[in-house]
């Protein structure tokens, strides 16, 4: 129902929009006004694309500049050297940058921030230089002139239709954009940026979405790119520099980073900004640099972004309430239940050795995890506990030896695959994404089973629609399952410790893991937190799921567990039933020291 | 805050958005209607950026006119004014410039600026409004002789590329013993442009370049460059560069232990290059379309007196791009007198009427200023073109100097 | 031959050049993962006032520390003001877009009051080339390989055995640690972006003379620096002097093999290429992660 809320929220937006833009040239009084308009729409596509790197992916772009230039000269070269109509024309531009666009994205894999900054700059300075050089094909610094107008049907369009045209791409991309803004997609971009590792624990690639991020910002400044190749009717290299790049990436900053309306704004700002900047002469670039340290310093979050937060600042605080969890919750049991397996052993580690530079934190581990057992490991603060568990969900890779998992060599898969596998865990310290609603958290958990595409999220098909729809009724029984529906949209970094700590585990039940690991669930929980913690484990084991358990309350891991293995300094000194395991000696000369006493 | 909330901000937002619009769009056409005022020639110049000295020569020199020519009563009684705007070198800036003063601004006539990339886009547009254009620095050759010879409303008081280069080839092989002569020219609009034009008047002469070398803006050392020019033998260097970039040049060919006989230099070389590179610079030859220092001619006398007293400007050395604020001043004095003969404020009738100025100038006489061909609306013409030379940190006219 | 050699000196004098401006980065960045962005920028101050300065008749000799003290106020208030309000962010681009900006002001600012023109600083360093294997340079091009050098020695020196070094270094490496060390890590971040910033007044000094003050000077000499720095491992100060040499005799090589008009777009493929390959920089060091 609430969906349908949004759908009719946006439509009145759009309907907004169109009507305003539809009567636009009615009101200007020039044909340079309109000019300046559909200059002013162009940047905003610019401005959508760069907002979903930078906004959602949480990237710092300062290359879109290379990126227009690419589509401008592809577009001008097509058309006045081959004679190409407006659409091949500008598709061959959106391919051609979607292309870069990809490549632009490869550095993600190990580089963000301020590395990625310096790419994306040089790769702005290569093409501006390409530009320059190659002049059989780009003109060189002359540029391409006597770009034609755009004609269709052999009817050439005037300045008035050109508009329109323009005006009709503009809202397309913004429908794009809210789209993927308003899907998994924009989820996982943004859950990516919050926390990779946590992202991959729940099968997402953040290359995959961070690709997607870059690609369909490029192939939006790619069309952009041919729209303004058209609109001036000639390009050279002088349009395509740094500074230009900079000034994209400050719409988007001063509209508002990740809003929906704040890249508009801030193209409409910082087009009409010169405009009025010209009044100050030889100032005017001063001004404008006084302009970016004053949006910087006094609106980060855009005007947007300032709006959105002051707003939420005078609601009325909300007091929530924790429900009793484990809850009663047939649509969660129907997704986590697993079936009983026929062979016993679900996991079997193999010599596994894992080594940093000199430290060796797993020394030859070889141990057997039944299938839907409980599994504690338990060892004193440095033994190797959280390095074994990280072996076996993928985050490191080990040294040597081998994991099994059902009859499958996993060593060396990395996170995100073994998730996919069924594989899901918690983290010591909870890996939230923090700025994401509660319940966005459970949903991102949801990424890898939507069957709908990037096609039909774009275009809203009703398959789309009744998967969102279902995921979203799913997430809410996983929230009541842990009892924390009444937090379902309060920013999960707002919420108290323990709370986080059961969100983590609802989400991580969201990917219906065969085995679920968990690193000091019971860390920082309240005594009632914790029997209530128990039951959910029991609860879980019932269904089949295999749990290994990483903790240090004694009471907890005897009450529980069917097997404990015991590490100190990266060997297995004890493994078997918690009764036996208890009264071995050297399990006790670990923890207390050769002079230690058992309570029986 | 809840989805419900976020989704309300959205809904009054557009209401926001929508009421924007329409508010500036009536702002701005309110704006429009209060400039009915048509006597103002605009201008579309670098006012900030690396080449704002450029943009301040043509603003200097058309301020001045203009004060004169209003202190005589005006145009048609009417007072002119100068409506200038920043390009600061970008091609779309001037592009929309020029829309501005001619359909916003509602100017009569227009003048142009100093980067020839930003001149060259400009033309498909002042030939779709129509507004009578009259460069005053900017000289590549296709802003005036455009292909299809369908140039009707771009004229120039300014130096033409392709003369200037046919001026210094002739300069250059006059003085040059072997007959080998080098070009060396910036990776920009202007010296791309300048390339084509040497070439040719080399090939007028039946000669052609030993070695053509290039470098980009900002360069500091061109030993590279010049190694190949200092083999190609040349003893003749042309060169087409700002100041910058010509001390980079001396230096250079200083550091190799190579001198040509004679080093002739477009106008870039006429701003500081005696101060920067010092006695390197002694014997340099630069082309220019007025020279400041040296002796002036009563009229030049007269406009370095008001330089001097409205811009604060002490010595004659002090000013740079002289040449543009001479080709700006006569510029602004032909439009005038095109508009007088016009007897309206209509661009078509005042386009026509430019072929029918005749005046005596700073830089020229001009009888008459321009003539029906493409090629003769450039209005100086060569035998106006004048050289310097640089001695002991001044530019003067070559007959004032020791050099030949 | 000689012309080789040419090639290698002027390599060498560019590509110092480059080094002394990404080791201001190294610097800057060591201390707080954040730099000026805009560092280009003081080196373009030292140079513009060094001129200024020299032109109002004040001798060279007095000019130097008078400048390189103006540099170490302004490095020390942008970090203050500019930088560090901003490292508590997620994005992580304030410090970025606020130094940008802070860097555009004063470059239209130095435009409109000095001039767009660019302007010699005269000294007897630049009057005859000396000739080595038949390739000339000026002494004061060797003079700058000469100072990056040596003042990366002192840094070493300034880190390894002073105790505000050291205290710097534990702020680079902790700093939350070093603060319950009782390091006070403001002023040793302040102390750090302070003597970038004399560095970067210094360079500008230095190569006033070769390169002339002009407002633009400092823009693409500031990306280059910092690309370098970053290919090199930013942290690693030797190996961003070595790096920077590196790319200016590349460069060199480049404009006399192939054209000089290739020379910006192959040098910047290679440093894409090279941060594809190293993303951490080919001397730095890589980051586990504890999870």
């Amino acid at each position: 129902m609430s969906d349908r809320i949004i759908k009719n929220y946006f439509l009145w937006l759009l309907l907004g929009l169109s009507i305003a833009i539809i009567f636009l040239p009615f009101i200007l009084s020039n044909d340079y006004q309109l000019r300046v308009w559909m200059l002013l729409l162009i940047y905003a596509v610019v401005a959508l694309g760069l907002n979903l790197v930078v906004g959602l992916a949480g990237l710092v772009s300062l290359g879109q500049a290379g990126l227009l230039a690419i589509g401008a000269y592809t577009a001008s070269i097509l058309a006045t050297k081959f004679g190409f109509e407006f659409i091949p024309a500008a598709l061959a531009a959106m391919c051609l940058t979607g292309f870069f666009g990809v490549i632009l994205a490869y550095p993600t894999l190990r580089v963000r921030g301020v590395y990625l900054a310096v790419i994306t700059i040089a790769f702005g300075i290569v093409v501006e230089n390409i530009a320059i050089e190659w002049s059989s094909v780009t003109g060189g610094t002359t540029g391409i002139s006597n770009i034609p107008k755009i004609a269709f049907f052999g009817h050439a369009l005037n300045d008035v239709r050109f508009y329109y045209l323009i005006s009709f791409i503009f809202l397309i991309s913004f429908i794009i954009h809210y789209n993927i803004r308003k899907s998994r997609f924009g989820r996982s971009m943004r859950a990516a940026t919050q926390s990779e590792i946590a992202v991959r624990s729940v099968g997402i690639n953040p290359i995959s979405a961070r690709t997607l991020a870059f690609t369909l910002a490029a192939v939006l400044t790619g069309i952009a790119g041919a729209l303004y190749a058209y609109l001036n009717s000639y390009v050279n290299p002088d349009t395509f520099r740094f500074l230009d790049s900079l000034r994209y990436l400050l719409m988007v900053i001063l509209g508002g980073s990740g809003t929906v309306l704040g890249p508009l704004l801030g193209a409409a700002i910082l087009t009409y900004i010169p405009e009025f900047f010209q009044k100050f002469g030889v100032w005017q670039h001063f001004a404008y640099g006084a302009l970016l340290v004053i949006v910087i310093f006094i609106m980060p979050l855009g005007i947007v972004g300032t709006i959105i937060f002051w707003y939420g600042k005078f609601q009325p605080k909300r007091l929530y309430k924790s429900n009793q969890w484990p809850a009663l919750e047939p649509l969660v049991d129907t997704l986590i239940k697993q079936p009983i397996e026929k062979s016993q052993t679900c996991l079997c580690v193999n010599n596994l050795t894992v080594r940093f530079g000199g430290l060796v934190a797993n020394n030859n581990i070889s141990e057997n995890i039944q299938t839907g057992s409980i599994h504690a490991i338990i060892g004193p603060n440095g033994a190797g506990k959280s390095t074994f568990l990280n072996c076996i969900s993928g985050l490191y890779k080990a040294t040597d030896g081998t994991i099994i998992f059902g009859n499958k060599n996993i060593s060396g898969l990395p996170m995100h695959t073994l998730a996919k596998m069924g594989i899901a865990r918690t983290f010591q310290n909870t890996e939230l994404f923090g700025q994401m609603t509660v319940l966005e958290n459970v949903l991102v958990g949801f990424h890898t089973k939507y069957k709908s595409g990037l096609l039909a999220t774009i275009a809203r098909w009703p398959t789309f629609t009744k998967e969102e729809n279902h995921f979203h009724v799913l997430a809410n029984s996983l929230l009541r399952y842990v009892g924390l529906d009444d937090y379902a949209h309060e920013e999960a970094r707002n919420l108290p410790f323990g709370h986080q700590r059961r969100l983590e585990i609802a989400r991580a039940l969201a990917i219906s893991p065969k085995v679920l690991l968990l690193d000091e669930p019971a860390a920082g929980l309240t005594h009632t937190e914790i029997e209530d913690l128990k039951r959910l484990i029991n609860s879980l084991s019932e269904k089949n799921i295999t749990i290994v358990l990483v903790e240090h309350h004694v009471e907890m891991i005897m009450a529980l567990s069917n097997t404990v293995t015991v590490l100190d300094y990266g060997i297995v000194i004890a493994s078997g039933a918690p009764d036996e395991v208890q009264e071995n000696p050297m399990v006790i000369e670990a923890y207390f020291g050769s002079k230690g006493v058992t309570n029986a | 805050m809840s989805k419900h909330d976020q989704l309300f901000l959205y809904s009054t937002k557009s209401i926001l958005v929508k009421a924007l619009v329409v508010a500036s769009g009536v702002i701005t056409s309110a704006s429009a209607y209060a400039q009915q005022a048509v006597p103002c020639i605009g201008a579309s110049i670098p006012l900030t950026g690396a080449a704002s000295f450029g943009g301040e020569a043509i603003k200097m020199g058309a301020e001045i006119a203009i004060d004169e020519i209003n202190a005589k009563g005006g145009v048609l009684g009417k007072k002119l004014s100068l409506m200038s705007y920043d390009d600061s070198g970008q091609p779309p800036k001037g592009v929309d410039n020029v829309r501005r003063i001619a359909l916003s601004d509602k100017c009569i006539a227009m003048l142009g600026g100093y980067h020839s990339g930003v001149q060259l886009a400009m033309r498909d547009t002042v030939s779709q409004v129509g507004i009578p254009y009259v460069g005053t620095t900017a000289g590549a050759t296709a802003i005036i002789e455009q292909e299809g010879g369908q140039n009707k409303w771009m004229f120039r008081v300014s130096a033409k590329d392709k003369w200037v280069a046919q001026f210094l080839v002739e300069q250059a092989v006059t003085r040059s013993k072997n007959k080998k002569v080098a070009l060396l020219y910036e990776n920009t609009g202007w010296g791309n442009g300048g390339k084509p034009d040497v070439e040719a008047a080399m090939k007028a002469k039946g000669l052609s370049l030993v070695s053509l070398e290039t470098f980009n803006w900002n360069d500091v050392d061109m030993t590279p460059q010049l190694l190949r020019v200092k083999d190609a033998g040349a003893d003749t260097v042309i060169v087409w560069a700002l100041d910058r970039e010509g001390n980079q040049i001396l230096r250079g060919m200083d550091k190799i232990g190579y001198r040509p006989a004679n080093i002739v230099g477009a106008w870039g070389l006429a701003g500081n290059l005696g101060e920067i590179a010092g006695k390197l610079a002694n014997g340099v030859l630069v082309f220019q379309t007025y020279i400041w220092t040296g002796k002036l001619d009563p009229k030049g006398e007269a406009v370095w007196k008001t330089i001097q007293s409205k811009y604060n400007l002490k010595t004659p050395q002090d000013i740079k791009m002289g040449s543009g604020i001479a080709n700006s001043y006569d510029a602004v004095y032909i439009i005038a007198q095109a508009i007088t003969k016009a007897g309206s404020f209509d661009r078509t009738k005042v386009r026509d009427a430019l072929f029918q100025v005749n005046y005596d100038g700073l830089v020229a006489k001009y009888e008459p200023a321009f003539e029906k061909t493409q090629e003769r609306q450039d209005a100086i013409l060569p035998k106006y073109y004048k050289l310097s030379a640089w001695h002991d940190g001044k530019l003067l006219p070559l007959s004032e100097t020791p050099y030949k | 031959m000689s012309a080789i050699v040419q090639y290698l000196l002027s390599g060498i004098s560019i590509g110092a050049i480059y080094s002394l401006i990404g080791l201001g980065f190294s610097i800057m960045w060591s201390a707080s993962r954040a730099a000026n962005f805009a560092h280009g920028d003081v080196v373009m101050l030292g140079a513009v006032l060094a001129v200024v300065f020299v032109g109002q008749g004040i001798p060279l000799i007095l000019s130097i520390p008078i400048v390189v003290l103006i540099c170490i106020i302004y490095g020390v208030l942008i970090e203050r003001f500019a930088v560090t309000p901003f490292l508590k962010e997620v994005t992580g681009i304030g410090w970025m877009l606020s130094t940008i900006g802070i860097g555009i002001m004063l470059e239209s600012f130095v435009t409109i009051t000095f001039g767009s023109f660019a302007k010699p600083l005269v000294t007897p360093l630049i009057e005859k080339p000396i000739i080595i294997l038949g390739a000339g340079i000026y002494p004061q091009e060797l003079l700058i390989p000469v100072f990056a050098i040596t003042f990366l020695l002192c840094l070493e020196i300034f880190y390894r055995r002073t105790l505000i070094g050291r205290a710097i270094r534990a702020v680079a490496f902790n700093q939350m640690a070093a603060g319950l060390m009782g390091i006070n890590v403001k002023l040793m971040t302040a102390i750090s972006f302070g003597i970038a910033a004399a560095l970067g007044g210094g360079a500008g000094i230095l190569i006033a003379p070769i390169v002339q003050a002009s407002a633009t000077m400092g823009l693409l000499l500031g990306l280059k620096g910092f690309a370098i720095a970053i290919i090199a491992g930013i942290t690693n100060a030797r190996g961003v002097v070595i790096m920077g040499l590196l790319y200016g005799i590349m460069e060199k090589f480049i404009e006399g093999f192939i054209s000089s008009a290739a020379r910006e777009a192959i040098g910047f493929t290679v440093i894409i290429f090279l941060l594809f390959i190293f993303p951490q920089g080919i001397f730095g060091k890589k980051e586990m992660l504890k999870v």
